[in-house]
C-alpha cells in the first residue's frame, strides 16, 4: 500500500514536471498520455499476472497450427510502462513442450532476451535487433507480445468518437519497422487498444489487430481474445486467453535464466 | 473440266467477289473482337498464348498436380533480376551497386496495382516474398553465445567493407548461396514473385524504367519464365508480320522469273493469301489460342497453297502456245490435273489432320487447322485460278508462253527442258545405280535415326544471341541454376488409430505412473471404437484432461499432464519429416544429385534445420548437421520461424509436416538433362529406400517440358504411322493398283528417311518443330509423286510403252515439279532470318525436304518404275 501510494505521487510529480518543462501543446500531451494509458491497460494490468493461451494460425489456405503456451508476467516496481519481465512456457504441440522464452522488457533499451530449447539442451540469448519479427510463426510479431513503448512513435489524435479515441502513430525511426503509421482504436473508458491497422507507404492498410473479447477479470479489463491478420501473408492468428489471473504474487527470481530449463512447474499449473 | 471449275471458268468475277467477301468477313470476324472488344461480346478476339504449360490439355494429371503443388507451397511465377558487375572487382559487392539493388528491391515493393475488372484483387508484385538481400534474413552470431535475426541488408551499405560483409553473410547461408549470391560471390540474383504471368510483361517494364535510373557498372538482366514467354509472343508477331510475308515475296519474284507475266502469277498469290486468311479467320473465330504452333499455320498453308498453282500455272504456260486460246487451254489442263490436285490435297489433309490424335492440344490445333487450310488453298486454286485466267483479256496472252518468242515454239529445247530431259534420261538408263543410291542413303539413314537425340529446351527456341539466351548464360554461369524442377515427396495419406495406438502405448508405458497406466488401459479399451487417430486421440485426450482437472496432489497433476503429453506426443509420429532419418535421408538424396553434375543447388527443409542448428551452436561447422531427434528438429524449426520471413519454411514442408518439396536448381533446361535428373533419383531410390514410405513426384516448368515431350514423340509417331498408312490406302485406291500405291510412297519415304537420318547424324535435337516437319514432309513429298505417276499414267496410255512416257513424262509434268521444288524451295529460306529458332528450323527443312522430295521423285520414281516396269505397266504389250 505504502509502495502504490509512493508510485503516484511521483507519477503525478513526474507529469507535471514534464508539463512544466517541455511546454507542448495541451492536444499533444493529451496524445500522450492516452497512448501511454493505452499500452498500461493493454500491458501492465495489476502487479503480476499469468494467463494459458491458445493461439490458432491460420494460414492462407486456411491451414491451422496451433501453439499452447502458459504466459507469466510481473512489473518491476509495479510501474506502469516501466520495466517488466516475461516468461513464456510452450506446451503443445507436444515436441515443443517445456521451450521457454525469457524477455526482460526495457523502457528505453533493447530488450533482453532468452531462448532455451529442451531437446537441444541449449540456453540462448537472442542478440538484440529489431522486434517486428514473428512470434513463433504467428501473424503476431515479438513486439506485439511486449508491448511497443509509447514513446517510439509521433502520436497524432485523429478522431475522437463516442466510443474511441483514434491515434495514428508514426514510427520516430522509420528503420527497422515495416510500417509507415499505424491507427489505434482506444476505449475511451478503460484504454484498451480494441483495434489496430498498420499502414504501408502507400497508405494501405495491410496488418490488422482487433481485440474480439474484453472482459474485466480481477477488476482488470482485460482482452481474452484477439486476432492479427495480414494480408500480404494471408491468413489470421487468434489468441485466447484462459485462466487469467492478476497480483499472483510471483517470486521475481523465477524470471532468470536459472528457470529456464527448471520451468516454475507450481506457478505454471 | 469439272463443275466446280466451269462455274468458275463462266462466271469469274463472281467467283472473284465472292473470295473477297469470304476474306473480308473472315477479317472482320477476328477484327471486330479484338480492336474493339466489349462491342462484340459474341465472338472471340485474337488470344495469343506463349505458355508452355499450355503444350499439355488443362486436365492432364501432370499439370493438375504441378498447379495443386505450386498452389500448396505458395510458389509463384518469378522473374529474375540477375545482377553482374564486371567493372568491379568483387563484383556487385561494393557499395553502390549493393545501393542499387536495394533501391531496386524497394522499388519492386511498389509495383502493383488494383486489377481491372476486381477491386479487391491486387496484380504485380507479391512484396512480401521478394528474394532480395533486403528482404531476406540472415542468422548469426552475436558475440558470446547470442545469435541474432536480421535482415541481410537492413540498409544500403555505406562503404565497400559493409558490402563485403554482406557477402560473407550470405554465403553462409546454404539456402542464399548461389541462389541469391553467386557461388563465385561476384553476383547477385534477385527473384521477384508475381501474381500472374501475364503480368510480367508490365513489371518488367517498370523494372526496366527503374533501373535506367543507375548510373553505376552493374547490368542488370531481367529474365526468368514469364520474362521469355513475353518475349516469345513479341517475337512471335515479328515472325508473322515479316518472315512469312518475305518468303511470300520471294516466291512471288520466283515465280515471275519462271513465268515473266506479274498479272498471272498474282493469281496463286491471291489463294495464298485467301487460304491463309480463311484459316487463321476460323482458327480466331473459333476462340482457339494463336500459340508457337498456330502460330506457323500460314507458313505451313503458303507452299502448300501455291503448289497446286503452280502445277496449273506451269502446265498452262507450256500449253498455251500450241493451243492458243485461254479457255480450252485451261480446260486440257483441268482435266490433266484434276485428279492429281484432288488426291494431293486429300493426302496433305490426311498427313496434317491427323496430328488431330496426337495427345499435345496446340498440335492438335495446329494440324486441324493447316488442313483445313490446304482444304481452302485446293478450292480457291480450282477456282480462282481459273476465274483469274478468264478475267485476263485473251490479248493479254499473245506472247505468253513457254518458247512462244521463238520462232519454230518447241517448248523442249529451252535450257530448262533440256537439263530435265537428260535427268530422265539417266534416271532411266542408269535405274539401277541410282535406286542403289537410295537405298545406301536410306540404310546411312537408318543409322542416323537411331542416333536421335530427343530433346527440347524453350529457352533455346530464341536465337544464341537474344537477350534472353544471354541472360541465361551470364546466371548459368554464375549462379547454381535458373531452370527450377520440384521433388515432391510426401507420405501416403492414412490416419489409422491403431497405429498411432501403438505409439500411445510405448509412450504411456514409458512414463510408469499410475495416471499413464489408467489413460493406457482406456486406449486399449477405447481405440476400436474410433475410425481416425485424430478423433481417437482427442476423446482420449478430453477424458484424460478431465481427470488432470480433478487432481488434488500437485503430483498427481503433473502425472496426468505428462500422460496427456505423452499422448499428443504419439500423434505427432505422423509429423515424418521432423523425423531426423528422414531428413538425413533427403539429405543424402541432395548430395547425391548434386554429384551428378546436373542440379546445380539443391533447397529442403534440411538446409534450413542444418543453418538454424548450425548458429544455435556456436555457428560451427560440425553443429552444420540434422539433430538426433524429432522434437530437436522441431525446436530448431521453430527458432526459424521467430524470423521476419516464417512462411518460408511452409515453401519447402507443409505445416502437417506430411508432404515436404526438393526444389532443384538446373543449369540446363534441356529435356535429355532434367530425364537424367528424374532417372538418377529413380535409381538413387530403387537403391536406397527411404527409412518410411514416402512417395516422389515432380512438378515444375522443366519437368513439365519433359512430360510433354514424352507425350509429343509417342504421339507424333502414332500419328506419323497412322497417316501413312492412310495414304498408302489413298494412293492404291487412285491409281487402283497396290503396286503403284506402293511405288507413290518411295520418294516421301526416302525424303523423310533422309532428313530425319541427317538430324541424327549432325546431332540436331528431335524437338517439337522436328516433330512437326515430319507431316509437312509426308504431305509435301507425295505430292511430286503423285504428279509424276498421275502423268506418267496418263501418257502411258497415250503412247502405250515407258521409254517414250519417260521422255513426255520429263516434258511437262518434270517441269512443274522442278518449278515447284525452286518456287518454294527457295521462298522459304527467309525463314531462316526469323528470330526464333523454331522458325529457322522449320524454315531449313521445308527447303530441304522439298529439294529431296524433288530428286527423289524426279529420279527416283523413273528409276524404279523402270526396273519394275512388267508390275508396274502388267500386259499392255500383250493386249
Amino acid at each position: 500500500m505504502i509502495k502504490k501510494t509512493f508510485i503516484a505521487v511521483t507519477a503525478i510529480a513526474a507529469s507535471l514536471l514534464s508539463s512544466a518543462h517541455a511546454q507542448e501543446p495541451v492536444d499533444a500531451l493529451n496524445v500522450q498520455d492516452i497512448v501511454d494509458r493505452a499500452s498500461a491497460a493493454a500491458y501492465y494490468q495489476g502487479r503480476d499476472g499469468r494467463a494459458s493461451v491458445h493461439m490458432a494460425i491460420l494460414d492462407a489456405q486456411g491451414r491451422e497450427r496451433t501453439r499452447d503456451f502458459v504466459i507469466l508476467r510481473t512489473d518491476i516496481d509495479d510501474l506502469d510502462n516501466g520495466e517488466q519481465r516475461f516468461y513464456v512456457l510452450f506446451e503443445r504441440p507436444a515436441d515443443i513442450s517445456k521451450t521457454a522464452f525469457l524477455v526482460w522488457k526495457h523502457a528505453d533499451a533493447n530488450d533482453d532476451r532468452w531462448l532455451y530449447l529442451p531437446a537441444l539442451d541449449l540456453v540462448k540469448r537472442i542478440a538484440p535487433s529489431d522486434e517486428r519479427t514473428s512470434f513463433v510463426g504467428s501473424h503476431f510479431f515479438y513486439e506485439d507480445v511486449s508491448g511497443r513503448g509509447p514513446g517510439e512513435d509521433d502520436h497524432v489524435l485523429e478522431e475522437e468518437t463516442d466510443a474511441y479515441y483514434v491515434i495514428r502513430s508514426t514510427p520516430k525511426d522509420a528503420q527497422g519497422v515495416e510500417f509507415a503509421s499505424y491507427k489505434n482504436w482506444i476505449h475511451k473508458t478503460t484504454f484498451i487498444p480494441v483495434k489496430t491497422e498498420y499502414y504501408d507507404a502507400s497508405g494501405e492498410a495491410y496488418r490488422t489487430y482487433s481485440a474480439t473479447a474484453v472482459e474485466t477479470i480481477d477488476g482488470n479489463p482485460t482482452v481474452v481474445e484477439a486476432t492479427m491478420a495480414d494480408t500480404r501473408i494471408g491468413g489470421e492468428t487468434r489468441m485466447s486467453y484462459g485462466d487469467v489471473a492478476y497480483d499472483i504474487d510471483l517470486p521475481e527470481d523465477i524470471f532468470s535464466e536459472r528457470y529456464l530449463r527448471n520451468p516454475p512447474r507450481r506457478h505454471l499449473r | 473440266m469439272n463443275s466446280i471449275t466451269s462455274s468458275a471458268t463462266n462466271h469469274p468475277s463472281l467467283h472473284m467477289r465472292l473470295a473477297a467477301i469470304f476474306s473480308a468477313i473472315m477479317i472482320a470476324l477476328v477484327a471486330a473482337p479484338s480492336l474493339a472488344p466489349g462491342t462484340f461480346d459474341f465472338l472471340q478476339p485474337l488470344k495469343i498464348d506463349t505458355d508452355p504449360e499450355n503444350m499439355l490439355a488443362a486436365d492432364e494429371p501432370v499439370r493438375v498436380f504441378h498447379n495443386e503443388m505450386k498452389a500448396e507451397f505458395t510458389l509463384h511465377d518469378l522473374i529474375v533480376v540477375g545482377v553482374v558487375n564486371t567493372a568491379h572487382k568483387e563484383g556487385v559487392f561494393n557499395a553502390e551497386t549493393l545501393g542499387e539493388i536495394h533501391a531496386l528491391a524497394e522499388y519492386a515493393e511498389t509495383i502493383r496495382w488494383k486489377a481491372e475488372n476486381d477491386d479487391t484483387e491486387q496484380q504485380g508484385v507479391i512484396a512480401i516474398d521478394i528474394i532480395a538481400p533486403s528482404t531476406v534474413d540472415s542468422i548469426e552470431q552475436a558475440g558470446l553465445g547470442s545469435v541474432r535475426f536480421n535482415w541481410l541488408l537492413p540498409a544500403p551499405p555505406t562503404s565497400d567493407e559493409e558490402a563485403l560483409a554482406v557477402r560473407e553473410r550470405a554465403q553462409r547461408i546454404p539456402t542464399l548461396n548461389d541462389t541469391l549470391v553467386s557461388g563465385d560471390g561476384t553476383a547477385i540474383a534477385l527473384y521477384i514473385p508475381i501474381t500472374s504471368k501475364d503480368v510480367s510483361f508490365r513489371v518488367a517494364k517498370a523494372l526496366r524504367s527503374k533501373i535506367a535510373e543507375f548510373e553505376g557498372d552493374a547490368v542488370f538482366h531481367i529474365t526468368g519464365l514469364p520474362i521469355a514467354q513475353d518475349q516469345f509472343g513479341v517475337e512471335m508477331f515479328k515472325q508473322m508480320a515479316i518472315s512469312a510475308p518475305a518468303a511470300m515475296a520471294l516466291i512471288f519474284a520466283l515465280m515471275w522469273l519462271f513465268f515473266r507475266r506479274l498479272d498471272l502469277i498474282v493469281s496463286p498469290m491471291i489463294v495464298a493469301m485467301v487460304s491463309v486468311i480463311g484459316a487463321m479467320g476460323l482458327l480466331v473465330a473459333t476462340g482457339n489460342t494463336v500459340h508457337i504452333m498456330s502460330s506457323m499455320i500460314p507458313i505451313f498453308v503458303m507452299p502448300i497453297a501455291v503448289l497446286d498453282a503452280v502445277h496449273i500455272l506451269s502446265d498452262f504456260y507450256d500449253r498455251y502456245p500450241a493451243i492458243k486460246d485461254r479457255r480450252k487451254t485451261l480446260d486440257h489442263v483441268m482435266g490433266e490435273l484434276w485428279q492429281p490436285m484432288l488426291f494431293t490435297t486429300l493426302t496433305t489433309c490426311t498427313g496434317f489432320a491427323s496430328l488431330a490424335f496426337t495427345p499435345i492440344p496446340p498440335v492438335q490445333v495446329f494440324g486441324i487447322f493447316v488442313a483445313i487450310g490446304v482444304f481452302f488453298a485446293w478450292f480457291f486454286t480450282v477456282t480462282l485460278i481459273p476465274a483469274y485466267i478468264m478475267l485476263m483479256p485473251e490479248k493479254a496472252f499473245s506472247g505468253f508462253g513457254m518458247g512462244a518468242k521463238g520462232e519454230d515454239a518447241d517448248h523442249e529445247t529451252t535450257p530448262l527442258a533440256r537439263f530435265l530431259h537428260s535427268v530422265g534420261e539417266v534416271a532411266v538408263t542408269r535405274s539401277k545405280i541410282i535406286v542403289s543410291i537410295f537405298l545406301i542413303a536410306l540404310a546411312i539413314a537408318g543409322y542416323g535415326v537411331t542416333q536421335i537425340r530427343i530433346n527440347d529446351n524453350p529457352v533455346k527456341w530464341f536465337g544464341p544471341d537474344h537477350d534472353i539466351r544471354v541472360a541465361d548464360r551470364a546466371l548459368n554461369e554464375r549462379f547454381g541454376g535458373t531452370y527450377m524442377a520440384y521433388l515432391a515427396l510426401s507420405a501416403p495419406e492414412s490416419d489409422d488409430a491403431s497405429a498411432i495406438a501403438v505409439e500411445i502405448d510405448n509412450r504411456l508405458a514409458a512414463l510408469d505412473t499410475q495416471a499413464a497406466r489408467t489413460l493406457a488401459e482406456e486406449a486399449r479399451e477405447r481405440q476400436t471404437k474410433f475410425n481416425t487417430g485424430d478423433e481417437f486421440v482427442a476423446a482420449l485426450r478430453a477424458s484424460g484432461e478431465r481427470a488432470r482437472d480433478d487432481a488434488d496432489a500437485d503430483d498427481d497433476w503433473y502425472a496426468w499432464d505428462d500422460a496427456l503429453l505423452a499422448v499428443d506426443a504419439a500423434l505427432q509420429s505422423r509429423d515424418i519429416f521432423k523425423r531426423p532419418d528422414v531428413l538425413r535421408y533427403i539429405e543424402k538424396l541432395q548430395r547425391h544429385l548434386g554429384e551428378t553434375g546436373l542440379v546445380g543447388k539443391s533447397n529442403a527443409v534440411t538446409d534450413i534445420v542444418k543453418t538454424v542448428h548450425r548458429d544455435l551452436f556456436l555457428g560451427e561447422e560440425e553443429a552444420f548437421r540434422i539433430p538426433d531427434t524429432p522434437e530437436a528438429v522441431a525446436q530448431t524449426l521453430i527458432t526459424f520461424q521467430n524470423s521476419h520471413r516464417p512462411q518460408d519454411l511452409f515453401k519447402l514442408v507443409t505445416p502437417d509436416y506430411r508432404k515436404a518439396v526438393v526444389w532443384l536448381q538446373l543449369k540446363s533446361g534441356d529435356n535429355v538433362d532434367m530425364s537424367a535428373v528424374i532417372a538418377a533419383v529413380e535409381r538413387y531410390v530403387a537403391a536406397n529406400p527411404p527409412p518410411t514410405v514416402i512417395d516422389h513426384d515432380w512438378f515444375g516448368l522443366t519437368y513439365i517440358n519433359v512430360a510433354w515431350q514424352q507425350k509429343m514423340v509417342s504421339g507424333m509417331a502414332r500419328a506419323f504411322l497412322g497417316s501413312f498408312v492412310i495414304v498408302l490406302i489413298l494412293m492404291t485406291l487412285l491409281f487402283r493398283s497396290f503396286a503403284w500405291g506402293l511405288l507413290s510412297m518411295a520418294p516421301l519415304t526416302v525424303t523423310i528417311g533422309v532428313i530425319y537420318g541427317v538430324i541424327g547424324l549432325i546431332g540436331k535435337d528431335y524437338d517439337m518443330p522436328v516433330a512437326v516437319l515430319s507431316s509437312l514432309s509426308l504431305g509435301l513429298a507425295i505430292d511430286y509423286a503423285i504428279h509424276f505417276n498421275a502423268r506418267s499414267r496418263q501418257i502411258y496410255r497415250e503412247l502405250g510403252d515407258w521409254a517414250s512416257t519417260a521422255k513426255a513424262a520429263f516434258g511437262e509434268p518434270a517441269r512443274a515439279i522442278f518449278r515447284n521444288v525452286i518456287v518454294i524451295g527457295v521462298g522459304f529460306l527467309p525463314l531462316l532470318l526469323a528470330p526464333l529458332v523454331p522458325y529457322q528450323t522449320v524454315g531449313a527443312f521445308i527447303s530441304a525436304i522439298l529439294v529431296l522430295a524433288g530428286v527423289a521423285t524426279l529420279l527416283g520414281l523413273p528409276a524404279l518404275i523402270t526396273i519394275f516396269q512388267p508390275i508396274l505397266f502388267p500386259k499392255r504389250s500383250e493386249v
